[in-house]
């Protein structure tokens, strides 16, 4: 059999991004490490899905041919972890914006990091609304003007790094979507993993947050720096380095935050989904043994 | 041969269970029993009681007077329900509560000499009351074994209780002793879904839906399904439907309050066309309302849930035989049909213990995924009944899609006009096949016969149908399914009818405006209540 390349992953559907936008290099980035999980045997092209909710990373949806669920606003992860319930043989990657991950579903972020549900969640932080022409959310800048905010925001911004690794995440990390290279060995690594993973991506929005230069200026690689991957206290330390707001002076850390392998996965703590795929198991249920224990004689 | 018991105390000393057990002895008897639990929200203290009617001829109300015994656990059992005793009413207590011309046992005593939980007070005075009717031990005994998980001390303290009291007023004839079920609407619709091959119940707990949670989860290990408890009912939702297209039978379960939570994903369930049943259990409302009592008042809201438009399929069972038989019905519209099915139900249906002849289901619901996929898979692939062919993500390596977003055959994102016309008809031809599937199923049904005809649905069928048994001239005509709306099974129902009255449990009369909407036939005459208490024989006659 062929190997399978990025452009296998190629879909009819015509991409409306803006040219130069971020989410062309998460695009690239995960058919690149789609197609190299596949060819080298870790999952079959079948078994994986992916989720989207709303917004211009949702689009995401039509561009990759693989099973798809395109959610509503916010509402990416918990159709990711019904899936991995009915089904925990696929392979789950739940896509989303700061708006739907950080604002309208802050709760699912944290409560699936808790469960260690065994799906991959991909941030596409572009701190902006942007498919609703630039509003801020939540983690937007302090001082950022946008057509919600002319006087300015002054409300502090969310870390999403830190809160999911406060919440339980057992794999936390953050990459430049337009270093691709680093994004799809952190995709791949993230997808491998058995448990809870987060991939923060910074994703310049070229129309109404456009932060590229500055990422470029100020991000670091923690690896370079000799970051320990299962150290929780230096990862919460390294995460607590940069607040989100476009600080000239800050240091903005990229790579693997933290990694703990030794937590169980949530979809192993249930013994009948332990048993594989719901849809492929007959049922032939007696219905008359089941109501008999309301019968009295 | 009618009696109907009171068992009153504070929460916390047992009272809905031993209700219970003294309802499931009479059944076990050869008598009808129908148990009403009243509770208010809280945990400790309050004041809960049940009503228990016995009665050789099937029953399925209660009223909330005229008790022939009141079982009083404390003081506020006999202040409270002072109006509703008869001149010859009959009162158990133990020692402390006041009472004129009770009948004392000494569960003080009983508890000491024994040496057993405070909580059994409950037994010994159901026993006394059983010995009161006259009715043999032996039944109680093999109940308390059932109910108590063998607790042998209790059995014990039932025997004190037995004993400390005389036969005084023995129901002399008893009927013929024959094999029934004792069940509540919550069991049966928990009962329903595991028969209808049910992998995974997702829900958020809400009175009063919880008791389908506990019943469910309590089971899951025995019949090999899962019951999971997310973060909220907007997870809850959206899970099911990421559960459902992964390809597992997926109900959820809530209330009004977190029902209206779960709206746009059901409005997502209409554009994804992932089978899914939701169980919507009606409590008072609006808002908090009055957490713990009953009403109707959601059935539009259940009929509308989520924005914009799209078929669904509505079903209101009436009694537990009802919530089983519909509750397998439900799953197997939704999936054969890929539509949202939901279970409307109330507090009333749900915590009340009805006694059943027996159970009939009519259809046996399956997964219908299809054998083998396709190369060219089409995810809404446009077909004659608007069905498209399902698929699930693994089976083979074709994409299977699921999306919010108008949409192509293959699932990819359309926002051309063409697309959304072909969609929309696509998904409302359905329509016609599930109504002609409904039209098998029993969704209009006539009790007795008469001029005079009482339109009604859903759980008020038990005060209904004990009411037209003491009139004349009556017939009750209940609809089951709400949507679609079967229009003409419910013409042919009320064809010729004098007088027609409308019964329900809500402020303005919820099925009216349904009927008037898809019949244009208008009902002036109505019985309403919105006390959030159920309605009752008595109430409904007085005002006929």
């Amino acid at each position: 059999m062929c190997a399978m390349t990025p452009n296998d992953l190629n879909t009819p559907a015509p991409i409306t991004w803006c040219p130069g936008c971020g989410n062309f290099g998460i695009l690239t980035a995960s058919k690149m490490a789609i197609a190299e999980l596949v060819n080298e045997g870790f999952a079959e092209h079948k078994d994986f899905v992916i989720t989207a909710d709303i917004g211009c990373g949702a689009k995401i949806y039509d561009y990759i041919n693989v099973n798809g669920f395109y959610g509503l606003h916010g509402r990416t992860i918990p159709p990711a972890v019904g899936i991995k319930l009915a089904n925990p043989e696929l392979k789950v990657i739940a896509y989303g914006g700061d708006g739907g991950l950080v604002n309208e579903g802050i709760s699912h972020l944290l409560h699936a990091a808790r469960y260690n549900s065994d799906i991959t969640v991909v941030l596409h932080n572009n701190q902006v609304f942007a498919l609703t022409t630039g509003q801020a959310t939540g983690t937007t800048e302090r001082g950022f003007k946008g057509k919600s905010t002319p006087l300015g925001t002054f409300e502090q911004p969310l870390n999403p790094i830190v809160l999911t690794l406060m919440a339980g995440a057992t794999f936390v990390a953050r990459e430049f979507a337009y270093d691709v290279a680093h994004l799809k060995e952190t995709l791949k690594a993230a997808i491998k993993h058995r448990g809870f993973s987060l991939v923060e991506v910074l994703q310049p929005c070229v129309s109404f947050h456009d932060t590229t230069q500055y990422f470029r200026e100020h991000t670091y690689r923690l690896e370079d720096e000799g970051h320990d991957v299962h150290n929780f206290d230096a990862a919460v330390k390294r995460a607590l380095e940069w607040n989100y707001d476009l600080d000239p002076n800050a240091r903005v850390p990229v790579g693997i935050f933290y990694v703990d392998d030794s937590k169980m996965p949530y979809e192993d703590g249930w013994p009948s989904v332990r048993k594989g795929p719901f849809w492929k198991r007959e049922r032939n249920r007696d219905w008359r043994e089941i109501v008999s224990m309301y019968r009295v004689e | 041969m009618h009696r109907q018991i009171l068992i009153g105390g504070e929460a916390g000393q047992g009272i809905a269970k031993a209700a219970e057990i003294l309802g499931k002895a009479f059944v076990r008897e050869g008598f009808y029993v129908f148990n009403y639990r009243d509770y208010p929200s809280l945990i400790r203290g309050g004041h809960n009681f049940n009503v228990l009617a016995i009665s050789d001829e099937p029953i399925m109300s209660h009223e909330f007077e005229g008790h022939d015994v009141v079982i009083a656990l404390n003081d506020d059992t006999i202040v409270k329900h002072a109006a509703e005793m008869k001149d010859d009413t009959v009162i158990l207590a133990p020692n402390r509560v006041n009472a004129e011309n009770k009948i004392t046992v000494d569960t003080e005593a009983i508890i000491r000499e024994l040496n057993v939980p405070r909580i059994m007070e409950n037994t010994i005075l159901i026993a006394a009351a059983w010995k009161h009717f006259g009715m043999p031990f032996e039944s109680l005994e093999k109940t308390i074994r059932e109910e108590l998980k063998g607790n042998e001390a209790a059995v014990e303290a039932a025997r004190r209780g037995y004993n400390a009291v005389d036969s005084s007023q023995p129901i002399g004839e008893r009927p013929e002793k024959k094999p029934r079920y004792f069940i509540s609407g919550s069991q049966a619709v928990a009962l329903g879904a595991i028969a209808a091959g049910i992998d995974l119940y997702i829900a958020y707990p809400m009175t009063p839906a919880t008791p389908v949670l506990h019943y469910l989860a309590a089971l899951q290990t025995k019949y090999d399904y899962q019951v999971i408890q997310l973060e909220n009912e907007i997870a809850v939702a959206n899970a099911a439907l990421g559960a459902s297209y992964a390809g597992a039978m997926t109900m959820v379960g809530t209330s009004g309050g977190g029902f209206a939570l779960m709206g746009e994903a059901m409005s997502m369930q209409g554009m994804s066309e992932i089978p899914l049943v939701a169980y919507l259990a009606m409590r008072n409302a609006p808002s908090t309302g009055i957490p713990t009592y009953t009403g109707q008042g959601d059935l539009k809201m259940a009929v509308n849930i989520g924005h914009g438009e799209y078929p669904k399929v509505v079903v209101a069972p009436g009694d537990p035989r009802e919530a089983f038989e519909r509750t397998i019905e439900a799953f197997y519209l939704a999936y054969k049909y890929r539509v949202l099915s939901i279970i409307v139900s109330d507090k009333h249906l749900a915590e009340s213990t009805y006694t059943i002849e027996d159970f009939s289901p009519r259809v046996k619901p399956s997964r219908n995924i299809v054998e083998t996929v396709p190369p060219d898979y089409k995810s809404y692939e446009i077909t004659e009944t608007g069905v498209s062919p399902r698929a699930v993500p693994g089976q083979a390596d074709v994409p299977v899609r699921a999306t919010s977003y108008e949409h192509d055959e293959y699932g990819y994102t359309r926002e051309e006009g063409e697309w959304a016309i072909k969609m929309n008809d696509k998904r409302f031809r359905k329509v016609k096949y599930i109504a002609e599937e409904i039209a098998k199923l029993e969704p209009v049904s006539v009790y007795g016969e008469g001029n005079n005809v009482i339109v009604s649905w859903g759980s008020t069928k038990g005060a209904i149908l004990d009411a037209i048994r003491r009139l004349n001239g009556w017939k009750f005509v209940q609809v089951s399914y709400i949507e679609p709306f079967p229009v003409e099974q419910f013409k042919e129902a009320i064809k010729g009818a004098d007088r027609i009255v409308l019964v329900e449990n809500d402020v303005t009369g919820l099925l009216g405006q349904i009927i008037a909407e898809k019949t244009g036939i208008m009902i002036d005459e109505k019985v309403l209540r919105y006390d959030a208490r159920p309605l009752t024989p008595e109430y409904i006659i007085r005002r006929l």
